[in-house]
């Protein structure tokens, strides 16, 4: 797993506020590029009139102002990362240039208390972070394919949600945007249209429904009324036309009506874009609510190549994310996708003399870390 | 520290829940099928089904959850469903503005055949007397080009219409150059004894689909298709054969027709098709119009006999499929679409509103406009009661909203009539006053007597069962019900 | 063949009785009247019918008319919701005018 953040040792330190900088290892830009650029020392060059130094244990001291002491793990930084550094020497890089998965956490409030939350929800004001996204976008490669938005629930921002798409569109026009929302605010018919009238080339909102029970979802999600707000919202957003992926996580409470789940899609909203039936990340609220989460994938292969069955009957589009490929049937491989982000990917030891090791999306961390299925057995 | 609640916190307070539109029928002994407004179905025993509409089914109980979840009935907790139910009611119903799909052009009455089920007479060589004239399919023509539908097929009848070739192709060329923004698609409705490299030519140039007879092995297509030489059955092979080399493999399909001699043998028939490499092949059940009635040969069979003939035929057909032979049967693919979709097919047959006018209308040789091409075998038998008009005489409006057309549509609408206005299966169903109007005179008929209505009923049920019983056979349905499948 | 089948007014409708014999119009004619407290059904069977087939019949027919009661039920509970759901589905497809 890479360390994402982490805390330098400074040197001749000042810095007024938190700051945005692109990294750089290009010592011969124009002086008048490098105040926002913080440099990546890698040998004993040091340019004069960047905005920061970064450098690492390894590399001998070179004195400058504003030089940070990194840890070793944060290595991998590289020309055209972006990172927020703070003038206490916090560092955290938010965008990664080499990364197909570049996320941005706007909130960590949400209206929902999932039980498997890998993002526990705080009602605290942090619309810094909206700001920072908003900020980040200017220094974002306009070449950059994709980019994600999350929380806690985005749309809480309301129509500064509405602003970013907009801003991301402008700033951004040949990116797409994969946004992960419980859909519940777009039930608003007026919400639904001003987010359609952005007229966004390419935003998927990606909205969890976790059963066709009502009762269940809302119990997954903890919160009563929820599924007929994001079904309305669902219906709201296709109304006007907008891309919306539906996403099952697959656990014990999801698990018993997986199969009616899929109907219930292929029979109400076959009109979604995309399906993704994923596996369980053993991170936030996950384990502590171990026991009624966990399931063995193993133990309901079939269950999934049913419901996977139904599906692709319909002619959905549906992928299945986060499963080992020694735990699935093989009939589920033309929908089988590597899904997990590059940043929190791993593999444990059984997999080193796996033949398909490298056709498997592998593990979370946290999954290697804390949970995963009983039945991990290398292909031979 | 347990900010979670538990499950129950979520469920639905109060115990009373609200019923939603249902319908039921008894599927057997034990079960019944209850349908939803949309159309979808759920097998419950009756006991269960009097407790649900007495209100005294409970929460606690599994199918409350699937009976809920599955739109019959709400409570406290939900009730998105309405919402729902209309969103796929409109759908089902929304390609009614689209009308009409199909243009049906009886080019000539002429035919080298004499087929004893045919509705159209065995023509002479009289062309003046027996072939559409240029100002018959140029009216024609403008009326097809009136209809609201971005998307039409105009498709080419006879009697045999290569008789008259250099007319389709005037029509064809015509059609083209007036057809604006609107997407035509065309078909030559051939025994294929005359098809030759021109007419080979003049379909791959205007992308001119086929649509051919065959019945059956050859023994059973020539003895239902007499032709001076017998070699019907030689001659649509070869022709088929042509056609596949010259405009591609899926550019010709098959259709049969079932007679007395065909019950018995369904499995060689689909056989047949399968060595033919067809991708299916439609069970028809077999019309009573035309010289299957005057001959008799109608009333050879019953409604019965040809139950048991597509039953077997079915049964085969998914045996084939389980042995990894991808093959479809198209008749119940339709029925499908509409048990498991919210598409709507748009078989005239099959439709309520009547499919009259709606999806398909038919320009006769003589200028006639009917209502379908039921229509016209009726007409061919003395009853006219579905001529809406006549190309040379009336304009759009005088044929398509006259009462010969609109009286039958309304009256015969399944939701208003009775016993279909109950039944379960009435979204599968359809109307068909042509039929009704054919045989008893009325454009409802009394269903219980009717064999349209028992004949159907009997495949509904069949159907559910079937999926109920084998996963497999949901599995292969689903597919079939697809509508771009 | 004639069978006569009581039903009690104060627990079947005429409604669900008639229906119920409409189904059957293939199998018998009936004549429905009035008979004190009970509706009155004369069921008149083809003479070729035997007697197992009657009797196979007139039970069917009498599962036939519980099955319309219920039906009634549903259809006076739902008349309602059907409208509105119905008019939810036609002023979305332009088939009547937007209110």
């Amino acid at each position: 797993m890479l360390k994402l953040y982490g805390r330098g040792v400074a040197e001749n330190f000042v810095l007024d506020r938190s700051r945005l900088f692109t990294l750089t290892k290009n010592p011969h830009l124009p002086i008048g590029e490098r105040a926002d650029k913080a440099f990546i020392v890698e040998g004993s060059l040091a340019p004069e009139g960047y905005g920061a130094y970064l450098t690492f244990e390894s590399v001998e001291e070179v004195v400058q102002q504003n030089q940070l002491e990194l840890p070793e793990e944060m290595s991998y930084i590289d020309e055209g990362d972006i990172a927020r550094i703070s003038p206490s020497g916090r560092i955290s890089v938010i965008f990664r240039k080499k990364s197909p998965n570049n996320t941005f956490l706007l909130t960590e409030r949400c209206n929902h208390y999932c039980l498997m939350c890998s993002q526990p929800p705080k009602d605290h004001d942090d619309s810094w972070l909206m700001e920072e996204a908003m900020e980040a976008l200017e220094l974002i490669p306009k070449d950059t394919v994709n980019i994600g938005y999350t929380g806690g629930e985005p749309t809480l921002y309301g129509d500064q949600f509405l602003e970013l798409i907009a801003k991301t569109k402008q700033v951004l026009p040949n990116t797409a945007i994969d946004v992960l929302t419980n859909g519940r605010t777009f039930k608003d018919s007026s919400f639904a249209k001003r987010y359609a009238e952005i007229d966004h080339h390419d935003c998927l909102l990606g909205i969890p429904i976790y059963s066709d029970d009502p009762a269940q979802h809302d119990y997954v999600v903890q919160a009563n009324g929820a599924f007929d707000e994001t079904v309305q919202g669902i219906l709201n957003l296709k109304r006007f036309n907008q891309k919306v992926e539906i996403r099952v996580v697959i656990h014990k409470q999801t698990i018993d009506r997986l199969v009616q789940t899929c109907e219930f899609i292929a029979r109400n909203l076959i009109f979604v874009d995309h399906v993704a039936l994923m596996g369980l990340e053993m991170m936030g609220f996950t384990r502590a609510n171990l026991d009624k989460l966990w399931i063995d994938p193993y133990e309901y292969k079939n269950t999934l190549s049913k419901a996977l069955e139904v599906l692709n009957s319909y002619g959905i589009k549906t992928s299945i994310y986060n499963h080992q490929l020694c735990v699935v049937n093989l009939d589920v491989k033309p929908n089988y996708v590597k899904s997990i982000s590059d940043w929190k990917n791993e593999y444990v030891e059984e997999c080193d003399s796996c033949i398909k090791k490298n056709e498997c999306g592998g593990f979370f961390s946290s999954s290697k870390k804390y949970r995963y299925s009983d039945h991990i057995k290398a292909f031979r | 520290m347990s900010k979670f609640q538990p499950i129950e916190f979520y469920k639905n307070k109060s115990h009373s829940y609200e019923l939603l539109p249902l319908r039921f029928e008894a599927l057997d002994d034990e079960n019944y099928v209850v349908t939803n407004m949309a159309g979808e179905y759920l097998t419950l025993p009756r006991d269960k089904l009097s407790k649900l509409v007495k209100h005294e089914l409970t929460a606690s109980d599994p199918d409350y959850v699937n009976l809920r979840a599955r739109h019959f009935l709400v409570d406290d907790k939900t009730s998105i469903a309405k919402d729902l139910l209309a969103i796929k009611l409109r759908t089902k119903y929304s390609n009614l503005s689209e009308f009409t799909g199909l243009h049906i052009f009886v080019v000539s009455l002429r035919c080298e055949h004499s087929c004893p089920y045919c509705q159209v007479s065995r023509a002479s060589d009289d062309k003046v007397a027996f072939d559409m004239s240029k100002e018959v399919a140029d009216k024609s023509l403008d009326l097809a080009l009136k209809a609201p539908a971005q998307n039409i097929k105009i498709e080419f009848q006879g009697g045999e219409p290569l008789l008259n070739f250099p007319l389709i192709q005037y029509i064809v060329e015509r059609a083209e150059s007036l057809r604006g923004s609107k997407n035509i698609g065309y078909v030559i409705a051939t025994n294929l004894a005359l098809i030759n490299d021109e007419v080979l030519q003049f379909c791959k140039k205007y992308k001119v689909q086929i649509s051919t007879s065959l019945d059956g092995p050859k023994d059973l297509h020539n003895h239902n298709r007499p032709r001076k030489g017998s070699n019907s059955y030689e001659k649509a092979i070869e022709g088929m054969a042509s056609a596949r080399e010259y405009l591609g493999k899926y550019s010709v399909s098959a259709l049969m027709t079932t007679t007395k001699a065909s019950l018995g043998r369904v499995k060689e028939i689909i056989d047949e098709y399968v060595n033919r490499e067809f991708g299916g092949i439609f069970l028809r059940p077999l019309s009573p119009y035309g010289f299957a009635l005057k001959t008799k040969t109608y009333a050879a069979y019953d409604a019965q006999k040809w139950h048991e003939f597509y039953v077997e035929g079915l049964e085969y057909i998914i045996e084939l499929n389980r042995q990894g032979k991808e093959f479809r049967e198209f008749y119940t693919a339709l029925i499908l679409s509409k048990i498991l979709t919210s598409t709507e097919p748009g078989y005239v047959d099959l439709m309520s509103p009547a499919g009259i006018g709606i999806g398909a209308v038919v320009y006769n040789y003589d200028g006639k406009v009917f209502a379908s091409d039921e229509s016209r075998m009726l007409a061919e038998m003395g009853e006219n009661k579905f001529e809406i008009g006549h190309v040379l005489k009336h304009s759009y409006e005088q044929i398509f909203l006259s009462d010969a057309l609109l009286d039958p549509i309304e009256e015969s609408f399944a939701y208003s009539v009775p016993m279909c206005n109950d039944c379960a299966f009435e979204s599968y169903c359809g109307a068909d006053p042509v039929f009704h109007y054919g045989i008893y005179k009325d454009y409802v008929g009394r269903k219980p007597d009717s064999e349209f209505c028992n004949r159907n009923m009997k495949i509904f049920k069949y159907l559910i069962k079937r999926m109920e019983e084998d996963p497999f056979v949901k599995k292969i349905f689903t597919e079939w019900a697809q509508p771009n499948a | 063949m004639e069978v006569q089948v009581l039903f009690d007014k104060q627990i079947y409708s005429v409604e669900a009785i008639k229906k119920a014999a409409y189904r059957f119009i293939d199998k018998f004619s009936a004549v429905i009247s009035e008979e004190g407290p009970s509706y009155s059904c004369a069921l008149n069977f083809p003479d070729k019918s035997s007697d197992n087939q009657v009797t196979r019949i007139v039970d069917d027919f009498k599962k036939e008319v519980l099955d319309q009661d219920l039906r009634e039920s549903i259809k006076k509970e739902t008349e309602g919701v059907r409208n509105l759901i119905l008019a939810h589905t036609f002023s979305k497809a332009g088939l009547i005018k937007d209110e």
